[in-house]
């Protein structure tokens, strides 16, 4: 990964706009999509024409940072991904593989949550190959 | 036991996970991500959601230290710790673009814990840079806000006998107004 901060990348955003776009098209319940720094910088959202304030890129950063902190203190190995469920949906965040990025989404609850998780693994595992 | 949730507060930089880790008595949890932005503190790690460290005051009392994020886009972490704290540190780095103007900032958003607990403040970094001093920090706290009595202190993160005594202060602080009430605004 380059030097310049992912959120100022325009590679990297360009991937992370097309990862996102990508992963609509797989599933029509995704609502909102973030892809974010570790330090809960934005470097892509979804959808495009909606306005981040950063405001849900901040927050996944600090639930991820908490996720790896219950993991560590409880000694189970690394966090494979976080899921908050709610009446009206679910949000999915995992990390991408080999990089300080998290891809965080949230899906309206006409989707299952095994479809989500899946989906989520292979746009993460497919920001991965493109920053590779 | 008496417990005393303390929060320790302020810019990127300032060194609050430092002081938690140099007094807490119990391995620190923290959550920390690598640093993007370094223009604001040339640091490989920043804080983003919390720190946590514990201390036992001679068996007597209990004291929860919670850090949090300098950040304000992590501000919701703020609000979520503040509603349970007692008082507060805050950590200004002398050496930070406008170090009065950051400490003034952070004792208005934390106004509330102010009222209902106690705060302190402690300048570090003053060995990067001298100015401003203490003097200055109290002389525009006093010009802003007034209204505050709030003790002000040099002090290294990494020396655990200052944080000590920065503690120490800051709960002495705490229980004197817990027996004799809140302060009045006036005063």
């Amino acid at each position: 990964m380059s030097t310049v901060p992912a959120h100022h990348d325009p590679e990297i955003i360009a991937n992370g706009a097309e990862v996102l776009a990508n992963m609509k098209e797989l599933c029509s319940s995704l609502v909102y999509a973030a892809l974010l720094t570790d330090d809960g910088f934005e470097v892509a959202h979804l959808p495009a024409e909606k306005v981040g304030d950063n405001r849900f890129a901040s927050m996944a950063s600090s639930v991820q940072a908490l996720s790896d902190a219950v993991t560590r203190e409880l000694q189970i190995g690394l966090s494979s991904y976080v899921i908050i469920a709610s009446d009206h949906g679910h949000v999915i965040q995992r990390r991408v593989p080999q990089h300080p990025l998290v891809l965080a989404a949230l899906f309206d609850d006409d989707e299952t949550l095994g479809k989500a998780l899946s989906i989520s693994r292979l746009s993460a595992e497919r920001m991965s190959a493109l920053l590779t | 036991m008496a417990e005393h949730v303390i929060l320790f507060a302020g810019p990127m930089g300032a060194g609050k996970t430092t002081a938690i880790r140099s007094l807490s008595e119990i391995d620190v949890v923290s959550t920390e991500a690598a640093n993007t932005d370094r223009e604001t503190s040339d640091k490989a790690t920043t804080t983003v959601a919390l720190d946590y460290g514990e201390i036992d005051l001679d068996g007597l009392e209990k004291v929860r230290l919670y850090g949090i994020p300098g950040q304000r886009r992590f501000d919701f972490m703020w609000q979520i710790l503040k509603e349970r704290a007692k008082g507060m540190v805050l950590l200004i780095n002398n050496d930070a673009q406008h170090p009065l103007q950051q400490m003034l900032e952070f004792l208005t958003e934390f106004d509330d814990l102010y009222r209902r607990g106690g705060v302190i403040i402690g300048i570090t970094r003053t060995d990067v840079t001298t100015r401003p001093t203490v003097a200055d920090y109290a002389k525009a706290l006093s010009a802003e806000r007034p209204d505050l009595i709030v003790p002000i202190f040099t002090v290294d993160p990494r020396n655990a006998d200052e944080m000590r005594m920065v503690l120490m202060t800051l709960i002495v602080n705490i229980e004197t107004r817990e027996s004799f009430g809140p302060l009045e605004a006036s005063l």
